[in-house]
């Protein structure tokens, strides 16, 4: 083919409509990758793909107190990455005006796997769930078209805003895509037993490998793939009383979803405590004391934990509730509550 | 290389071309339709603040009423049925607000029609997608930010609120009627997506003329079609069984009016 002037001016003009195009801030791409031994995600990532800058702005506004009625609250005061992303100390989380909400946090990692959200599964789309807490009276108490408004009116996320989502007005779309890309990004896969699992160089002692063994026998029926919850809601005997959060039936009104909750997933469990919706068990003894004595009696209990002997429980002796603990520790991932990228400050 | 860019340039135009003739263009979209939505009282349009009296014999006053309306069919003459793209199909009418009043149906085939239905509500879908798919009208931070609920993720489809002398001071004499309710994600729950059919009883042409269908909605009988719902009784529904009578009520008052025509402007030549 000859080349001739046309054929130059041409090209040259191709390059550069398609570099106008793409643009010379095209936000960075961040591969999130799935660890091996976990399940697809179910959070769709090719809708809000994750970039570098739509990942900074998320962690930004993760630890924004602007977010809350009184600038007193972030969503990083009730999830804190000490505690693997919930509030430590607490068995009901602290909102604006110090008031307490009713329910124990649920840690906020792994996100992109959840079908549905909160202990009553109410929520069913990740970009949905900080609608929740932000609405919430006994949590930031505040509407989303008012933090529009602050967003809009702060040159700093305006720009940051443009750079993640090429917008000049920000909208409850990308300030939600933001807040999901950061969560997506959350994965926590590299504790100890991930490692043994993925054959990367690491051995379980026999204490843990025996209580994985009974671990699989007594509870992975409901703390199911290596998420360790099946997603499902249940009722495990820690309370029957009922009045006070009927669970799973406020959102169905089903009478025979009283007093169940989501099975929670018990990675970093070890930093998680209190334990269970009601934050009643302070440590993961009294949690396994709790399924082999404390189990209390309902309608709605779980038949699993049914016997001959009319007693609802897991027999579990002292040693097997020891080793069951030590195989829990070994789902604790140092590196990821340690992870920089996830810390309000770096 | 073999080709000289030119030549694939041209047979590519070539072959475009061709194509469009295999494809020729669809039939005429250029018509419009409007709907006009008629908030009543007994007959009378609704105004805030003004005295009502229900079937109860209780007296009420309103302060809000929205709806959605979504999910839009026309029957054509003749049989087939055309369906207004969802995408651009999510209205809330808000009787605050007299532009939101009138639907205007851009883009639909220039024909003859026979019969409308919509959906007094949000399809589940929308109810349970990502956010990207919820701008516009479904937008939970602008729009629709009173019409949501955040806790029990989905779309409040109406929304009448009010006061009575029959509800007690301590509770303001406030009533507030919240209806929603998809059908549920996981398990089953409340399902209050209400469809309406309507019969133009003639048929409706918009070639070269805008229909204005009126749509009347006499709310009144949201206290008393099916079931009757006493504002002493029942001043608060929400998130509960008694809210499936309640849309079994108000579905009904969605009743054709009169059906008027515009001039068609330039803009729908
Ligand atoms: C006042 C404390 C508080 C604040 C502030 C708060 N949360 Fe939460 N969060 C909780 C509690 C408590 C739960 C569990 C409540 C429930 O399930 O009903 C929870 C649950 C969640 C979950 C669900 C996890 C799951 O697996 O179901 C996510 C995700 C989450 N929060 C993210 C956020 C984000 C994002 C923000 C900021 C916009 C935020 N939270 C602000 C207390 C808080
Ligand atoms: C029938 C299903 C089921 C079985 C079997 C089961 N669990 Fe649970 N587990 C749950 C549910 C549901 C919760 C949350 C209950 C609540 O808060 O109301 C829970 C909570 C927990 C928690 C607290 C987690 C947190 O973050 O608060 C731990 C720890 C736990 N289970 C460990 C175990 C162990 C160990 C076993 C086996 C001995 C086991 N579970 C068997 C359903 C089950």
């Amino acid at each position: 083919m000859k080349i001739n002037k046309t054929t130059i001016a041409f090209v040259a003009i191709i390059a550069a409509i398609s570099v106008g195009f793409t643009g010379i801030n095209k936000p960075k791409p961040i591969e999130i990758k799935i660890p091996s031994n976990f399940p697809d995600p179910v959070y769709d990532l090719k809708i809000n793909p994750v970039t570098e800058e739509g990942f900074e702005l998320g962690r930004k506004l993760f630890y924004e107190t602007m977010l809350s009625r009184d600038s007193s609250v972030s969503c990083g005061s009730c999830h804190q990455q000490q505690a693997a992303f919930i509030q430590a100390g607490h068995n009901f989380s602290h909102g604006v005006g110090n008031k307490h909400g009713r329910r124990n946090s649920l840690p906020v990692f792994n996100a992109l796997f959840n079908r549905t959200f909160f202990w009553d599964g109410g929520v069913h789309n990740l970009d949905m769930v900080p609608i929740n807490p932000i609405e919430n009276k006994l949590e930031m108490d505040e509407h989303i078209d008012e933090i529009l408004l602050r967003l809009n009116n702060a040159a700093l996320y305006r720009q940051l805003f443009k750079n993640a989502f090429s917008v000049d007005t920000i909208s409850t779309k990308e300030f939600l895509q933001a807040l999901s890309q950061f969560l997506a990004a959350m994965i926590s896969a590299d504790s100890r037993y991930d490692k043994y699992i993925r054959h990367e160089g690491v051995q379980l002692t026999p204490e843990e490998l025996a209580g994985l063994q009974l671990f699989k026998m007594k509870c992975s029926s409901c703390h199911a793939t290596d998420l360790f919850t099946d997603g499902s809601y249940r009722n495990n005997g820690i309370t029957n009383d009922f009045r006070f959060d009927k669970g799973r039936a406020e959102i169905t009104l089903n009478q025979n979803d009283k007093g169940k909750f989501k099975v929670p997933s018990l990675r970093n469990v070890e930093y998680t405590a209190p334990y269970m919706h009601t934050g009643s068990l302070e440590t993961l003894e009294q949690v396994l004391e709790h399924y082999n004595s404390g189990i209390k009696e309902s309608e709605t209990l779980d038949s699993i934990f049914r016997n001959k002997d009319g007693v609802p429980r897991i027999a579990l002796t002292p040693d097997e509730q020891k080793n069951i603990i030590l195989f829990l520790k070994s789902l604790s991932d140092t590196a990821f509550i340690n992870d920089k990228r996830f810390s309000e400050y770096k | 290389m073999k080709y000289p860019l030119i030549k694939i340039i041209a047979f590519g135009l070539i072959i475009t071309a061709l194509l469009s003739f295999v494809n020729p263009p669809k039939a005429k979209t250029n018509g419009t339709m409007v709907l006009k939505f008629n908030n009543l009282f007994n007959n009378q349009a609704v105004e805030f603040g003004k005295e009502y009296t229900n079937a109860h014999g209780e007296k009420l006053t309103l302060k809000t009423l929205n709806y959605f309306i979504s999910n839009i069919k026309l029957t054509l003459k003749g049989g087939g049925e055309y369906v207004v793209p969802q995408d651009s199909c999510y209205f809330l009418v808000k009787q605050s607000d007299i532009g939101t009043q009138q639907i205007v149906l851009h883009n639909l085939p220039a024909a003859k029609y026979t019969a409308i239905s919509f959906m007094v509500g949000i399809d589940s879908t929308r109810n349970t997608t990502d956010i990207s798919r919820r701008t516009g009208t479904l937008d939970v931070g602008s729009t629709a930010k009173v019409m949501y609920w955040s806790w029990n993720s989905g779309y409040i489809f109406f929304k009448m609120e009010g006061q009575s002398p029959v509800i007690p001071d301590s509770a303001g004499n406030n009533f507030y009627y919240h209806i929603g309710g998809f059908g549920g994600f996981q398990s089953k729950t409340i399902n209050n997506i209400r469809t309406k059919s309507i019969s133009f009883n003639e048929s409706v042409s918009n070639k070269n003329k805008i229909p204005v269908i009126n749509i009347d909605v006499d709310v009144a009988a949201l206290f008393n079609y099916k079931t009757p719902i006493l504002l002493a009784k029942d001043p608060d529904v929400m998130w509960g069984e008694l809210s499936v009578k309640i849309s079994e009520n108000y579905i009904s008052t969605f009743n054709l009016g009169s059906i008027d025509y515009a001039t068609a402007t330039n803009s729908d030549k």
